[in-house]
């Protein structure tokens, strides 16, 4: 075993790198001009987000404040998906799958906004939106649904 | 507020009439209704939300997770759920992908800081 380890270290170290000096700092260069573009991208969104927020209702800033800080409690999700596996799973798995959660609120309820307003309706939302929501969700795919086709009845 | 008639809010009305949802379900203990109630309020309904959509919401979410739990279980290492199980299960789906990668990788930064504090009050 140890014959070969060095055989084949001496065989590397003599050879030169796939790419040419010149061409691997021109690839370097570009990732690190990529790289700084899209902090000012994120500059500029967090500036102007800044300006949004400053200039907010005290109604529109309590919905903000909600919008942000609302989620799900990670023991209740953990409990859940652990119910499912049987087994534990990890901390990451737990954020992940709050975090997609609360997306797919947020598609469901904006949808179900929408259908609401379609309909010469305010809120709240009443569960024939939610219900017509879904339907809408489903024939775009944006909701899993692996088991039989049901019939749903309009 | 017009036509109601049709959709009167009582509860078992909401879940027999749920052509598509799982009706069975409403004997479950409610799990998140308060989180619920500011997520909705969050994304535009009234501060106060109708009880019976809060309910029909959080069906939908437990049936998202399980199905998203059954889909992770069965790939990659069976019968467990990892992250890049869930990752890859909505790859599809650009806001959702996006919002799994910031999480991951603030969660990343943020056990990053705490643990350079806590060394730095070891240190001291």
């Amino acid at each position: 075993m140890g014959h070969g380890r060095g055989a084949e270290a001496e065989a590397a170290d003599g050879e030169e790198p796939a790419l040419q000096p010149c061409a691997a700092k021109k690839v370097k260069l570009e990732l690190k001009e990529r790289k700084e573009k899209k902090q000012k991208v994120d500059e500029d969104e967090i500036q102007k987000m800044q300006i949004l927020v400053s200039s907010f209702s005290e109604e529109q800033l309590n919905r903000y404040e909600m919008y942000r800080r609302s989620a799900f409690p990670k023991a209740a999700i953990k409990r859940l998906i652990q119910s499912i596996t049987g087994t534990s799973v990890s901390q990451n798995v737990v954020i992940a799958m709050s975090g997609i959660s609360k997306v797919f609120v947020g598609e469901v309820v904006e949808e179900a906004l929408d259908v609401c307003e379609k309909w010469g309706e305010l809120p709240p939302l009443q569960p024939k939106h939610m219900r017509e929501a879904v339907r809408r969700l489903k024939s775009r795919g944006q909701i899993p649904n692996s088991k039989y086709k049901k019939i749903i009845f309009h | 507020m017009a036509d109601e008639e049709e959709d009167v809010p009582f509860e078992e009305d909401a879940e027999d009439a749920g052509g598509g949802l799982d009706g069975g379900q409403g004997k479950r203990k409610r799990l998140f209704s308060k989180e619920l109630r500011c997520m909705m309020y969050g994304f535009g309904d009234d501060q106060n939300p109708y009880t019976e959509s809060v309910d029909i919401l959080e069906d939908l979410v437990i049936e998202f997770i399980t199905e998203m739990t059954h889909k992770a279980m069965s790939i990659g290492r069976q019968g467990r759920v990892q992250v890049e199980d869930i990752v890859f299960l909505i790859r599809k789906d650009p806001r959702k992908f996006a919002r799994v990668k910031d999480l991951l990788t603030m969660n990343e930064e943020l056990k990053r800081a705490r643990k350079a504090f806590d060394e730095a009050n070891y240190g001291s």
